[in-house]
């Protein structure tokens, strides 16, 4: 919206290495209580073969955004209302519906939260695999069987040519993301959006999901979008991270930055929050800091900045108008009127 | 503060509050037409731990370990197969129900979905007036009284409790709940993965609420839940599960600076820690999934995945063992 003064957000996509960029992307649904702005005026972009972490609690529009880049809002009742879309510089938000088809699974595939709903039942894990190989590379069913029984193999699946003739209920959780990654994967995509890929697996085998993940992105070159409410899978594997509060895009930043120096009070309370392992050494129970309040309904937003009722810094000016995104330097961008002013911790 | 020493056993002058030794809840499963027992399901397989009066005792594990049956099973919600429950020296499994209400008074539970958790057709008032009004504590006027001042003690503006659970956030319900936990002025508090369902910034109210109410009311927490991090931060001692065992037993600081037992270590290491520039230089992997608790492996239930089994770890089970004062592990090698 605003950053044009940054020297990105122009109609085109940048001439960095982007692989994605959205631009100011506005998906509503609309309901019988009005219309819900999921997300509203969202742009950013993703490099080749970078992984971007997209944090944000529940309602913040993370997943809705990643929907949106695969056209899979469903409508009625919502719908693209505004923004662009590009991948490799083309717009996918004017391509006709089957070449939307031949993308989906192939140049952009995506990795969902639960696997087992989104595996069919009915169908073995090697056919599930198969399906997505025989559609866009057109192999012959064999072919496709001998290539499904190959990403298994990838995905460190132990014995996959029995697991490829079984079917999901007889899986665990962590072997049917193992299984969701490879049918991800199986079409070597440019893009793979992971909606947190790891959230309903347990420490042990997140520990082996994740490092799977950062094995194959060296290996394929694929650039990932991680989207997730745990600030320490985004930590370890995102070399950028994404914020999002309300539907909208608060602060963006390389991780390292991030991290180090929060700018947006929110991203600030959101680190603060965190009982953090590394620290609970010390054997002292303390206070966790707060953000006081709840997430406001997307159905009635505040006037202003939408953080302001719940953010220590509020002033007038924030609960009038809302702060357009800045430049802090290096890419580091906030969209808070405070921003720069407090450096950190605001506790 | 004596009482938050590190002693897994019973502390020495006062007895513990709760004390379990050698629990088991095997669960019977029933196959074709006759009903007939084909097997168990060993969820719960011999634990033992106390919690003393003021103390926060965290037990942590993956899904499938057993730690919520063993905490229903600690409150009876559940029948134990075998072992021992005592609440301030009185063995609770022996009694009728008639003879286990006034210790039910003593013991609450918090649930982890505060969606399912809470009647949907009663009010939030009624909800947490409901145990003053079973165990005929108060009614009236004087029972409307003190719903209020709980509902201000947890956060909740009085004028909430006309309102019903669809109408209150998350964070809001799971306050609801703590507020009916609260209601018969209880000595332990049973938590149930309580904050897990909520989202970060809400989970830190609900654990600060949680902290404070122990500091103003002494009440003694069991807290349930796979997120490491949380349990660290609310607990005194940490009791680690696997596969329906305690395998390991300390308090935080001892748990995080000299774990001994295989798992805990891998556990700990698996953690994602929100900062990037803390590279762990060691991160262990541990190989395939937890296994099935109908079948769980012949001696430690661990040595499918341990990354140091030996061959007597197939065969034997460990026992567990007080390896340093109050520091205790089911491990043959430490």
């Amino acid at each position: 919206m605003q950053h044009a003064q940054a020297g990105i957000g122009h109609a085109q996509p940048s001439p960095l290495d982007e692989i994605l960029r959205i631009e100011n992307l506005k998906t509503y649904f609309y309901s019988r209580e009005g219309v819900v702005r999921a997300v509203e005026g969202v742009s950013y972009g993703l490099r080749r073969g970078q992984t971007l972490g997209v944090v944000g609690e529940s309602g913040c529009g993370k997943s809705v955004t990643a929907l949106s880049i695969l056209r899979l809002i469903p409508n009625p009742p919502g719908k693209i209302v505004d923004g662009a879309i590009y991948l490799e510089g083309k717009n996918l938000l004017t391509l006709p519906e089957p070449d939307m088809q031949a993308l989906r699974g192939n140049d952009i595939s995506m990795i969902f939260q639960e696997p087992m709903t989104s595996l069919n039942p009915v169908l073995t894990i090697g056919q599930q695999i198969s399906e997505a190989v025989i559609l866009h590379q057109r192999l012959s069913a064999k072919d496709a069987m001998n290539k499904a029984v190959e990403m298994l193999k990838l995905v460190r699946m132990p014995e996959p040519v029995r697991r490829a003739k079984e079917y999901p209920h007889q899986l665990s959780g962590g072997m049917r993301q193992r299984v969701m990654i490879a049918m991800a994967l199986s079409c070597n995509p440019k893009v793979l959006l992971a909606d947190e890929p790891t959230t309903a697996l347990d420490v042990t085998i997140q520990a082996q999901i994740l490092d799977l993940m950062r094995e194959l992105q060296e290996k394929l070159g694929t650039a990932i979008i991680l989207i997730t409410h745990d600030l320490g899978v985004v930590a370890e594997t995102a070399e950028r991270v994404v914020v999002m509060y309300a539907g909208k895009k608060v602060e963006e930043a390389d991780a390292a930055v991030l991290f180090a120096n929060p700018q947006h009070p929110y991203t600030q309370g959101l680190l603060a929050s965190v009982p953090r392992l590394d620290q609970a050494a010390t054997g002292a129970r303390t206070r966790l800091t707060e953000i006081k309040g709840i997430v406001p309904s997307l159905h009635n937003l505040p006037a202003g900045c939408f953080f302001a009722p719940r953010c220590p810094l509020a002033d007038n000016q924030c609960r009038q108008e809302y702060p357009a995104l800045r430049d802090m330097g290096r890419g580091h961008m906030a969209a808070c009127w405070k921003a720069g002013q407090n450096s950190k911790g605001v506790a | 503060m004596k009482a938050l020493s590190s002693a897994a056993g019973p502390a020495i002058g006062t007895p513990p509050l709760l004390e379990v030794s050698g629990l088991k809840k095997h669960f019977p499963i029933r196959k074709g037409l006759l009903s007939r027992t084909a097997g168990y399901v060993y969820a719960v397989d011999g634990i033992s731990f106390t919690i003393n009066a003021r103390e926060t005792l965290g037990l942590v594990g993956e899904s499938g370990c057993g730690k919520s049956t063993a905490g229903k099973t600690v409150l009876r919600l559940i029948e134990s197969t075998a072992g021992s429950v005592k609440l301030k020296g009185t063995e609770l499994n022996r009694l009728s129900r008639a003879e286990m209400r006034p210790y039910r008074r003593e013991m609450q539970i918090i649930f982890q979905d505060p969606y399912s958790s809470l009647n949907p057709r009663m009010s939030a008032g009624a909800i947490v007036g409901e145990p003053l009004t079973i165990h005929r504590i108060a009614a009236g006027k004087e029972k409307a009284e003190r719903v209020a001042s709980l509902f201000e003690r947890v956060g909740l503006r009085p004028d909430h409790m006309e309102k019903y659970p669809h109408e209150f956030s998350g964070g809001q319900r799971q306050r609801i709940g703590i507020a009916r936990a609260l209601a018969l002025s209880p000595s332990l508090i049973i938590g149930d993965e309580p904050v897990s369902a909520l989202d970060v910034s809400i989970q830190a109210q609900v654990i600060n609420l949680m902290m404070d109410l122990q500091e103003e009311f002494g009440l003694s927490y069991l807290f349930i839940a796979h997120d490491l991090a949380v349990v660290e931060h609310i607990s005194h001692r940490i009791a680690v599960m696997y596969l329906g065992r305690i395998v390991e037993l300390t308090d935080k600081r001892t748990l995080f600076d000299n774990p001994l037992h295989p798992y805990t270590e891998a556990l700990l290491s698996a953690v994602p820690i929100p900062d990037p520039k803390i590279k762990r230089d060691k991160r262990i992997i541990l190989k395939g999934d937890v296994p099935s608790p109908i079948s769980p492996p012949s001696g430690c239930h661990f040595h499918t995945r341990c990354p140091v089994a030996k061959p007597e770890c197939t065969q034997v089970s460990p026992d567990f063992r007080e390896v340093q004062p109050g520091h205790w592990v089911a491990c043959h090698l430490r």
